[in-house]
Protein backbone atom coordinates (compact mmCIF):
# COMPACT_ATOMS: atom_id res chain seq x y z
CA UNK A 1 0.00 0.00 0.00
CA UNK A 2 1.11 3.37 -0.82
CA UNK A 3 1.36 5.55 1.66
CA UNK A 4 -0.60 8.24 0.61
CA UNK A 5 -3.05 5.88 0.65
CA UNK A 6 -2.28 4.78 3.86
CA UNK A 7 -2.74 7.86 4.98
CA UNK A 8 -5.41 8.23 3.58
CA UNK A 9 -7.32 5.11 5.04
CA UNK A 10 -5.55 5.87 8.34
CA UNK A 11 -7.39 9.77 8.44
CA UNK A 12 -10.77 8.45 7.13
CA UNK A 13 -10.88 4.94 9.51
CA UNK A 14 -9.78 7.71 12.25
CA UNK A 15 -12.80 9.89 11.62
CA UNK A 16 -15.54 7.15 10.84
CA UNK A 17 -14.69 5.38 14.08
CA UNK A 18 -14.93 9.11 16.04
CA UNK A 19 -18.36 9.90 14.77
CA UNK A 20 -19.43 6.34 15.32
CA UNK A 21 -18.38 7.07 19.04
CA UNK A 22 -19.89 10.27 19.69
CA UNK A 23 -22.90 8.91 18.20
CA UNK A 24 -22.76 5.87 20.93
CA UNK A 25 -23.28 8.72 23.92
CA UNK A 26 -26.21 11.15 25.06
CA UNK A 27 -23.35 13.53 25.24
CA UNK A 28 -21.52 12.72 22.17
CA UNK A 29 -18.52 15.06 21.81
CA UNK A 30 -18.91 16.50 24.82
CA UNK A 31 -16.89 13.43 26.09
CA UNK A 32 -14.06 14.53 24.39
CA UNK A 33 -13.41 17.51 27.28
CA UNK A 34 -15.71 16.29 29.92
CA UNK A 35 -13.68 12.84 30.34
CA UNK A 36 -10.41 14.69 31.17
CA UNK A 37 -11.37 17.43 33.28
CA UNK A 38 -13.44 14.80 34.94
CA UNK A 39 -10.50 12.98 35.36
CA UNK A 40 -8.78 16.40 36.49
CA UNK A 41 -11.59 16.58 38.90
CA UNK A 42 -11.15 13.27 40.70
CA UNK A 43 -7.29 13.87 41.18
CA UNK A 44 -7.89 17.61 42.08
CA UNK A 45 -10.17 16.41 45.43
CA UNK A 46 -8.25 13.45 46.34
CA UNK A 47 -4.47 15.62 46.51
CA UNK A 48 -6.12 18.51 47.00
CA UNK A 49 -9.12 18.59 48.76
CA UNK A 50 -8.96 15.25 50.97
CA UNK A 51 -4.82 14.97 51.44
CA UNK A 52 -5.01 19.00 51.02
CA UNK A 53 -1.23 18.20 49.54
CA UNK A 54 0.22 20.42 46.58
CA UNK A 55 0.88 23.82 45.90
CA UNK A 56 -0.87 26.91 45.07
CA UNK A 57 -0.85 26.54 41.05
CA UNK A 58 -1.99 22.81 41.85
CA UNK A 59 -5.02 22.79 39.26
CA UNK A 60 -2.92 23.89 36.71
CA UNK A 61 -0.25 21.95 37.34
CA UNK A 62 -2.13 19.01 37.46
CA UNK A 63 -3.96 19.94 34.34
CA UNK A 64 -0.63 20.38 32.37
CA UNK A 65 0.75 16.71 33.33
CA UNK A 66 -2.67 14.92 33.43
CA UNK A 67 -4.28 15.93 29.81
CA UNK A 68 -1.13 14.80 28.23
CA UNK A 69 -1.05 11.44 30.31
CA UNK A 70 -4.21 10.36 29.18
CA UNK A 71 -3.61 11.07 25.82
CA UNK A 72 -0.85 8.50 26.07
CA UNK A 73 -2.38 5.90 28.24
CA UNK A 74 -5.59 5.85 26.82
CA UNK A 75 -3.90 5.35 23.31
CA UNK A 76 -1.45 2.98 24.04
CA UNK A 77 -4.02 0.99 26.08
CA UNK A 78 -6.90 0.90 23.28
CA UNK A 79 -4.22 0.09 20.54
CA UNK A 80 -2.69 -2.81 22.39
CA UNK A 81 -5.96 -4.31 21.50
CA UNK A 82 -6.34 -3.05 18.05
CA UNK A 83 -5.34 -6.20 15.98
CA UNK A 84 -6.70 -8.47 17.68
CA UNK A 85 -10.22 -5.68 18.04
CA UNK A 86 -10.06 -6.07 14.19
CA UNK A 87 -9.87 -9.87 13.61
CA UNK A 88 -12.96 -9.78 11.49
CA UNK A 89 -11.07 -7.44 8.83
CA UNK A 90 -7.93 -9.44 9.18
CA UNK A 91 -9.56 -12.68 8.28
CA UNK A 92 -11.30 -10.71 5.21
CA UNK A 93 -7.91 -8.62 3.92
CA UNK A 94 -4.39 -8.84 3.40
CA UNK A 95 -3.78 -5.39 5.48
CA UNK A 96 -0.50 -4.52 7.05
CA UNK A 97 -1.26 -4.54 10.50
CA UNK A 98 0.31 -1.42 11.87
CA UNK A 99 -3.02 0.35 10.29
CA UNK A 100 -5.09 -0.63 13.33
CA UNK A 101 -3.00 0.74 16.20
CA UNK A 102 -2.33 3.65 13.77
CA UNK A 103 -5.80 4.30 13.48
CA UNK A 104 -6.07 4.21 17.19
CA UNK A 105 -3.22 6.66 17.97
CA UNK A 106 -4.82 9.13 15.12
CA UNK A 107 -8.05 8.96 16.85
CA UNK A 108 -7.01 10.03 20.31
CA UNK A 109 -4.40 12.38 18.89
CA UNK A 110 -8.24 14.58 16.70
CA UNK A 111 -9.42 14.43 20.70
CA UNK A 112 -6.17 15.53 21.93
CA UNK A 113 -6.49 18.71 19.84
CA UNK A 114 -9.89 19.70 21.80
CA UNK A 115 -8.09 18.56 24.89
CA UNK A 116 -5.13 20.85 24.36
CA UNK A 117 -7.34 24.24 23.30
CA UNK A 118 -9.41 23.53 26.63
CA UNK A 119 -5.76 23.86 28.07
CA UNK A 120 -4.70 26.82 26.85
CA UNK A 121 -8.10 28.51 27.80
CA UNK A 122 -7.41 27.30 31.24
CA UNK A 123 -4.04 28.97 31.31
CA UNK A 124 -5.36 31.91 30.09
CA UNK A 125 -8.43 31.66 32.70
CA UNK A 126 -5.86 31.22 35.51
CA UNK A 127 -4.43 34.06 34.02
CA UNK A 128 -0.92 33.04 32.52
CA UNK A 129 0.25 35.30 30.07
CA UNK A 130 0.00 34.04 26.26
CA UNK A 131 3.45 33.77 24.89
CA UNK A 132 5.71 33.13 21.84
CA UNK A 133 7.33 30.60 24.22
CA UNK A 134 4.63 28.80 24.33
CA UNK A 135 5.30 27.54 20.42
CA UNK A 136 7.31 24.98 22.29
CA UNK A 137 4.65 22.88 22.35
CA UNK A 138 4.87 21.81 19.11
CA UNK A 139 7.70 20.23 19.31
CA UNK A 140 6.58 18.77 22.45
CA UNK A 141 3.64 17.45 20.77
CA UNK A 142 5.26 15.83 17.90
CA UNK A 143 7.44 14.17 20.39
CA UNK A 144 4.76 12.81 22.44
CA UNK A 145 2.94 11.40 19.67
CA UNK A 146 5.69 9.58 18.01
CA UNK A 147 6.58 8.48 21.53
CA UNK A 148 2.70 7.16 21.31
CA UNK A 149 2.96 5.89 17.93
CA UNK A 150 5.77 3.45 19.28
CA UNK A 151 4.49 2.34 22.40
CA UNK A 152 1.15 1.54 20.33
CA UNK A 153 3.01 -0.68 17.87
CA UNK A 154 4.65 -2.43 20.56
CA UNK A 155 1.77 -2.95 22.46
CA UNK A 156 -0.09 -3.88 19.64
CA UNK A 157 2.44 -6.80 18.67
CA UNK A 158 2.95 -8.20 21.91
CA UNK A 159 -1.07 -8.65 22.72
CA UNK A 160 -1.59 -9.98 19.65
CA UNK A 161 1.72 -12.61 20.10
CA UNK A 162 0.60 -13.71 23.18
CA UNK A 163 -2.37 -12.45 25.08
CA UNK A 164 -1.13 -12.05 28.36
CA UNK A 165 0.38 -9.24 27.87
CA UNK A 166 -2.46 -7.10 28.52
CA UNK A 167 -2.36 -7.75 31.41
CA UNK A 168 0.49 -6.37 31.77
CA UNK A 169 0.13 -3.34 29.79
CA UNK A 170 -2.43 -2.32 31.98
CA UNK A 171 -0.36 -3.03 35.18
CA UNK A 172 2.04 -0.29 33.49
CA UNK A 173 -0.32 2.42 32.65
CA UNK A 174 -0.85 2.46 36.54
CA UNK A 175 3.26 2.12 37.20
CA UNK A 176 3.27 5.19 34.59
CA UNK A 177 0.85 7.18 36.12
CA UNK A 178 2.06 6.76 39.78
CA UNK A 179 5.90 7.56 38.15
CA UNK A 180 5.46 10.64 35.97
CA UNK A 181 5.34 13.28 38.04
CA UNK A 182 1.27 13.93 37.53
CA UNK A 183 0.09 15.04 40.92
CA UNK A 184 3.38 15.74 42.10
CA UNK A 185 6.98 17.45 40.96
CA UNK A 186 9.69 15.70 39.77
CA UNK A 187 11.74 18.52 40.77
CA UNK A 188 11.01 18.76 43.85
CA UNK A 189 11.94 15.28 44.85
CA UNK A 190 14.70 15.36 47.66
CA UNK A 191 17.22 13.30 46.12
CA UNK A 192 18.14 15.11 42.93
CA UNK A 193 20.02 11.93 41.75
CA UNK A 194 16.27 10.09 41.50
CA UNK A 195 15.19 12.84 40.04
CA UNK A 196 17.57 12.79 37.30
CA UNK A 197 16.99 9.07 36.68
CA UNK A 198 13.01 9.24 36.51
CA UNK A 199 13.92 12.16 33.87
CA UNK A 200 16.28 10.11 31.82
CA UNK A 201 13.99 6.88 32.48
CA UNK A 202 10.53 7.23 31.66
CA UNK A 203 10.58 9.68 28.68
CA UNK A 204 6.75 10.63 29.77
CA UNK A 205 8.07 12.35 33.16
CA UNK A 206 10.21 14.49 30.98
CA UNK A 207 7.47 15.23 28.37
CA UNK A 208 5.67 16.34 31.06
CA UNK A 209 7.99 18.40 33.25
CA UNK A 210 8.88 20.35 30.09
CA UNK A 211 5.12 21.19 29.13
CA UNK A 212 5.07 22.87 32.43
CA UNK A 213 8.41 24.70 31.55
CA UNK A 214 7.01 25.88 28.43
CA UNK A 215 3.13 26.68 29.40
CA UNK A 216 3.38 27.48 33.52
CA UNK A 217 7.32 28.74 34.04
CA UNK A 218 7.86 30.65 30.46
CA UNK A 219 11.30 28.35 30.17
CA UNK A 220 12.41 25.88 27.01
CA UNK A 221 12.79 22.56 27.60
CA UNK A 222 16.17 20.66 27.74
CA UNK A 223 16.71 20.95 23.90
CA UNK A 224 19.12 18.24 23.59
CA UNK A 225 17.10 15.97 25.36
CA UNK A 226 14.00 16.81 23.65
CA UNK A 227 15.39 16.24 20.35
CA UNK A 228 17.28 12.62 21.65
CA UNK A 229 13.68 11.85 22.47
CA UNK A 230 11.83 12.85 19.33
CA UNK A 231 14.92 11.47 16.81
CA UNK A 232 14.86 8.09 19.19
CA UNK A 233 11.02 7.84 18.73
CA UNK A 234 11.05 8.39 15.13
CA UNK A 235 13.33 5.87 14.52
CA UNK A 236 11.72 3.24 16.63
CA UNK A 237 8.19 3.86 15.01
CA UNK A 238 10.27 3.58 11.65
CA UNK A 239 11.60 0.18 13.19
CA UNK A 240 8.26 -1.16 14.58
CA UNK A 241 7.06 -0.36 10.78
CA UNK A 242 9.28 -2.44 8.84
CA UNK A 243 9.08 -4.81 11.75
CA UNK A 244 5.22 -5.48 11.44
CA UNK A 245 5.40 -4.70 7.66
CA UNK A 246 7.90 -8.59 7.65
CA UNK A 247 5.82 -10.17 10.45
CA UNK A 248 2.35 -9.49 8.66
CA UNK A 249 1.00 -12.75 8.24
CA UNK A 250 2.57 -14.17 10.90
CA UNK A 251 0.35 -11.32 12.85
CA UNK A 252 -2.80 -12.48 10.92
CA UNK A 253 -2.13 -16.32 11.94
CA UNK A 254 -1.78 -15.15 15.87
CA UNK A 255 -4.87 -12.78 15.50
CA UNK A 256 -7.36 -15.85 14.17
CA UNK A 257 -6.43 -18.58 15.94
CA UNK A 258 -4.66 -17.38 19.36
CA UNK B 1 11.53 -19.31 -7.63
CA UNK B 2 9.80 -21.32 -10.08
CA UNK B 3 7.90 -19.30 -12.28
CA UNK B 4 4.11 -20.24 -13.21
CA UNK B 5 3.14 -21.02 -16.65
CA UNK B 6 1.42 -18.45 -18.39
CA UNK B 7 -2.37 -19.62 -17.73
CA UNK B 8 -1.84 -20.29 -14.10
CA UNK B 9 -2.80 -17.20 -11.94
CA UNK B 10 -2.06 -19.08 -8.76
CA UNK B 11 -0.36 -22.48 -7.34
CA UNK B 12 -0.05 -24.09 -4.00
CA UNK B 13 2.93 -26.26 -3.80
CA UNK B 14 2.74 -28.85 -1.10
CA UNK B 15 1.41 -26.10 1.45
CA UNK B 16 1.11 -27.30 4.89
CA UNK B 17 -0.62 -25.34 7.87
CA UNK B 18 0.26 -25.77 11.66
CA UNK B 19 -0.36 -23.56 14.54
CA UNK B 20 0.04 -23.57 18.44
CA UNK B 21 -2.66 -22.50 20.17
CA UNK B 22 -3.49 -21.72 23.33
CA UNK B 23 -1.66 -23.80 25.89
CA UNK B 24 -0.96 -27.63 24.77
CA UNK B 25 -4.15 -29.53 25.11
CA UNK B 26 -3.54 -32.03 22.34
CA UNK B 27 -0.69 -32.93 20.36
CA UNK B 28 1.27 -30.26 21.94
CA UNK B 29 -1.30 -27.80 21.33
CA UNK B 30 -0.22 -28.09 17.68
CA UNK B 31 -3.36 -28.05 15.25
CA UNK B 32 -2.58 -29.55 11.88
CA UNK B 33 -4.77 -27.91 9.41
CA UNK B 34 -3.55 -28.35 5.75
CA UNK B 35 -0.67 -31.17 5.21
CA UNK B 36 0.70 -30.77 1.58
CA UNK B 37 -1.90 -29.49 -0.72
CA UNK B 38 -0.87 -28.69 -4.32
CA UNK B 39 -2.99 -27.23 -6.77
CA UNK B 40 -3.18 -24.64 -9.50
CA UNK B 41 -5.53 -22.13 -10.63
CA UNK B 42 -6.29 -21.03 -13.81
CA UNK B 43 -6.97 -17.48 -15.25
CA UNK B 44 -10.68 -17.41 -15.93
CA UNK B 45 -11.41 -20.81 -14.47
CA UNK B 46 -13.83 -21.31 -11.42
CA UNK B 47 -12.62 -23.63 -9.02
CA UNK B 48 -15.13 -25.28 -6.18
CA UNK B 49 -13.73 -26.49 -2.83
CA UNK B 50 -16.56 -28.77 -0.81
CA UNK B 51 -15.31 -30.38 2.27
CA UNK B 52 -17.08 -31.05 5.38
CA UNK B 53 -16.81 -28.09 8.00
CA UNK B 54 -13.39 -27.98 10.14
CA UNK B 55 -11.34 -29.34 7.14
CA UNK B 56 -9.21 -26.52 6.37
CA UNK B 57 -11.26 -24.95 3.33
CA UNK B 58 -11.58 -21.28 4.91
CA UNK B 59 -8.27 -21.99 5.98
CA UNK B 60 -7.17 -22.62 2.18
CA UNK B 61 -8.90 -19.54 0.73
CA UNK B 62 -6.80 -16.88 3.48
CA UNK B 63 -3.47 -18.58 2.21
CA UNK B 64 -4.41 -18.20 -1.43
CA UNK B 65 -5.72 -14.49 -0.34
CA UNK B 66 -2.28 -13.91 0.82
CA UNK B 67 -3.66 -13.16 4.64
CA UNK B 68 -1.22 -15.95 6.45
CA UNK B 69 1.71 -17.58 5.14
CA UNK B 70 2.30 -22.10 5.00
CA UNK B 71 3.90 -23.30 7.49
CA UNK B 72 6.00 -25.00 4.49
CA UNK B 73 5.44 -25.15 1.13
CA UNK B 74 4.97 -22.61 -1.02
CA UNK B 75 1.98 -20.24 -2.40
CA UNK B 76 3.07 -18.44 -5.76
CA UNK B 77 0.84 -16.00 -7.45
CA UNK B 78 1.28 -14.12 -10.72
CA UNK B 79 3.12 -10.52 -9.75
CA UNK B 80 0.31 -8.11 -10.20
CA UNK B 81 -2.79 -9.82 -8.92
CA UNK B 82 -5.06 -9.08 -6.23
CA UNK B 83 -7.15 -11.59 -4.48
CA UNK B 84 -10.17 -10.99 -2.10
CA UNK B 85 -11.64 -12.89 0.02
CA UNK B 86 -15.98 -12.46 -0.04
CA UNK B 87 -17.26 -13.79 3.30
CA UNK B 88 -20.46 -13.78 4.95
CA UNK B 89 -20.88 -10.25 7.20
CA UNK B 90 -17.19 -10.43 8.14
CA UNK B 91 -15.32 -7.08 9.10
CA UNK B 92 -17.99 -5.32 9.46
CA UNK B 93 -17.76 -2.23 12.08
CA UNK B 94 -21.14 -2.49 14.19
CA UNK B 95 -21.40 1.22 15.14
CA UNK B 96 -20.71 2.23 11.74
CA UNK B 97 -23.09 2.78 8.80
CA UNK B 98 -23.45 0.58 6.19
CA UNK B 99 -22.42 3.89 4.08
CA UNK B 100 -18.83 3.94 6.03
CA UNK B 101 -18.22 0.22 5.86
CA UNK B 102 -18.94 -0.41 2.40
CA UNK B 103 -17.11 2.95 1.90
CA UNK B 104 -13.72 1.34 4.32
CA UNK B 105 -14.03 -2.47 2.51
CA UNK B 106 -13.45 -0.59 -0.75
CA UNK B 107 -10.52 1.45 0.61
CA UNK B 108 -9.38 -1.50 2.27
CA UNK B 109 -9.45 -3.73 -1.16
CA UNK B 110 -7.47 -0.73 -2.73
CA UNK B 111 -9.70 1.87 -3.90
CA UNK B 112 -8.73 5.72 -3.22
CA UNK B 113 -11.44 7.03 -1.26
CA UNK B 114 -12.68 9.18 -4.51
CA UNK B 115 -13.06 5.66 -6.55
CA UNK B 116 -14.78 3.94 -3.74
CA UNK B 117 -17.30 7.09 -3.48
CA UNK B 118 -17.94 6.00 -7.22
CA UNK B 119 -19.02 2.76 -5.87
CA UNK B 120 -21.44 3.48 -2.84
CA UNK B 121 -24.38 4.38 -4.72
CA UNK B 122 -24.51 1.40 -6.93
CA UNK B 123 -23.72 -0.63 -3.67
CA UNK B 124 -26.50 1.25 -1.96
CA UNK B 125 -29.12 0.11 -5.26
CA UNK B 126 -28.17 -3.55 -5.68
CA UNK B 127 -27.75 -4.35 -1.64
CA UNK B 128 -31.67 -2.95 -2.06
CA UNK B 129 -30.92 -1.96 2.10
CA UNK B 130 -32.84 1.56 1.05
CA UNK B 131 -32.59 4.14 4.01
CA UNK B 132 -31.15 1.87 6.18
CA UNK B 133 -27.72 1.90 3.96
CA UNK B 134 -27.40 5.00 6.56
CA UNK B 135 -28.04 3.60 9.59
CA UNK B 136 -24.89 1.68 11.84
CA UNK B 137 -24.85 -1.86 10.74
CA UNK B 138 -25.70 -3.26 14.57
CA UNK B 139 -29.42 -2.22 13.84
CA UNK B 140 -28.82 -5.01 10.77
CA UNK B 141 -31.09 -8.39 10.22
CA UNK B 142 -28.46 -11.34 9.26
CA UNK B 143 -29.79 -11.12 6.04
CA UNK B 144 -29.10 -7.20 5.43
CA UNK B 145 -25.61 -7.85 6.59
CA UNK B 146 -24.78 -10.76 4.01
CA UNK B 147 -26.63 -8.75 1.08
CA UNK B 148 -24.03 -5.42 1.90
CA UNK B 149 -21.14 -7.70 2.44
CA UNK B 150 -21.78 -9.21 -0.69
CA UNK B 151 -22.97 -6.60 -2.35
CA UNK B 152 -19.68 -4.62 -1.62
CA UNK B 153 -17.49 -7.23 -2.41
CA UNK B 154 -19.19 -8.31 -5.70
CA UNK B 155 -18.67 -4.48 -7.29
CA UNK B 156 -15.41 -3.76 -6.54
CA UNK B 157 -12.98 -5.49 -8.83
CA UNK B 158 -10.63 -7.84 -8.04
CA UNK B 159 -8.73 -10.06 -9.78
CA UNK B 160 -9.22 -13.29 -8.12
CA UNK B 161 -12.61 -13.63 -6.21
CA UNK B 162 -12.55 -16.48 -3.23
CA UNK B 163 -15.97 -16.70 -2.25
CA UNK B 164 -16.65 -18.41 1.35
CA UNK B 165 -20.19 -20.21 1.50
CA UNK B 166 -22.18 -16.82 0.38
CA UNK B 167 -24.62 -17.86 -1.64
CA UNK B 168 -26.59 -19.62 0.91
CA UNK B 169 -27.67 -16.47 2.63
CA UNK B 170 -30.34 -13.72 2.37
CA UNK B 171 -33.83 -14.04 1.48
CA UNK B 172 -35.04 -16.49 -1.42
CA UNK B 173 -34.97 -13.23 -4.07
CA UNK B 174 -31.83 -11.94 -3.06
CA UNK B 175 -30.11 -15.11 -3.31
CA UNK B 176 -31.55 -15.50 -6.82
CA UNK B 177 -30.19 -11.59 -7.83
CA UNK B 178 -27.30 -12.84 -5.82
CA UNK B 179 -26.72 -15.98 -7.61
CA UNK B 180 -27.35 -14.68 -11.36
CA UNK B 181 -25.00 -11.76 -10.51
CA UNK B 182 -22.41 -14.32 -9.42
CA UNK B 183 -22.75 -16.15 -12.60
CA UNK B 184 -22.67 -13.18 -14.58
CA UNK B 185 -18.98 -12.38 -13.31
CA UNK B 186 -18.06 -16.45 -13.24
CA UNK B 187 -18.85 -16.32 -16.89
CA UNK B 188 -16.76 -13.59 -17.16
CA UNK B 189 -13.11 -13.49 -17.10
CA UNK B 190 -13.58 -13.65 -13.33
CA UNK B 191 -11.49 -15.82 -12.27
CA UNK B 192 -13.01 -17.80 -9.09
CA UNK B 193 -12.39 -20.16 -6.21
CA UNK B 194 -15.48 -21.16 -4.46
CA UNK B 195 -16.09 -22.58 -1.23
CA UNK B 196 -19.42 -23.98 -0.24
CA UNK B 197 -20.86 -27.58 1.29
CA UNK B 198 -23.86 -27.14 -1.30
CA UNK B 199 -23.20 -29.86 -3.79
CA UNK B 200 -26.17 -28.01 -6.19
CA UNK B 201 -24.22 -25.00 -6.31
CA UNK B 202 -20.63 -26.18 -6.69
CA UNK B 203 -22.25 -28.25 -9.81
CA UNK B 204 -23.82 -25.21 -11.85
CA UNK B 205 -21.34 -22.82 -11.21
CA UNK B 206 -17.69 -24.42 -11.15
CA UNK B 207 -15.50 -25.82 -14.28
CA UNK B 208 -13.23 -28.22 -12.08
CA UNK B 209 -13.72 -29.31 -7.99
CA UNK B 210 -11.62 -30.21 -5.12
CA UNK B 211 -12.77 -32.68 -2.55
CA UNK B 212 -10.95 -31.79 1.06
CA UNK B 213 -11.11 -34.12 3.59
CA UNK B 214 -8.35 -35.01 6.71
CA UNK B 215 -6.13 -32.17 5.85
CA UNK B 216 -5.32 -33.52 2.15
CA UNK B 217 -6.95 -33.39 -1.32
CA UNK B 218 -9.16 -36.32 -1.33
CA UNK B 219 -10.23 -35.63 -5.21
CA UNK B 220 -9.76 -33.10 -7.88
CA UNK B 221 -11.94 -33.02 -11.57
CA UNK B 222 -15.20 -32.30 -12.89
CA UNK B 223 -17.68 -31.11 -10.18
CA UNK B 224 -19.77 -34.26 -11.15
CA UNK B 225 -17.33 -36.49 -10.60
CA UNK B 226 -16.30 -35.24 -7.38
CA UNK B 227 -19.69 -33.84 -6.00
CA UNK B 228 -20.84 -37.47 -6.47
CA UNK B 229 -17.74 -39.05 -4.19
CA UNK B 230 -18.48 -36.50 -2.34
CA UNK B 231 -21.90 -37.32 -1.57
CA UNK B 232 -20.81 -41.17 -1.93
CA UNK B 233 -18.54 -40.67 1.20
CA UNK B 234 -21.61 -38.66 3.37
CA UNK B 235 -24.01 -41.43 3.02
CA UNK B 236 -21.41 -44.32 4.27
Amino acid sequence: MSPGRYIQLVDEMARMELRADASRYLLGYVWWILEPALYVTVFYVVFKIVLNSGRGDFLVFLICGKFAFIWFSKSVTQASNSIIANKGLIAKLDTPKSLFPMVIVQQSTYKQAAVFVLLFVMLVLFGYEVSWNWLWVIPLMVTNYLLILACSFIGACLVCLIRDFKMVISLAMIFLLFVSGIFWDVRALEDPAIANAILIFNPLAFLLDAYRQVLMYHSSPDIGHLFALMVGSALLVWVLVAVMRKANSLLALKALTS
Amino acid sequence: MKSLDSQCVLELDAVSLNYRSGRASFDGGIHRVLNSVSFKLYEGETLGIIGRNGVGKTTLLRLMAGIIEPTCGVVRRKPGKTASLLTIALGFRPDLSGRDNALLSAMLQGCTKSEARLYLEDIKEFSELGDSFEEPVKTYSSGMRSRLGFTTALLTRVDILLIDEVLSVGDARFREKAQSAMKERVMGDQTVVYVSHSDVQVKSLCNRAIWIKDAKICAEGSPEEVVGDYNAHLKE
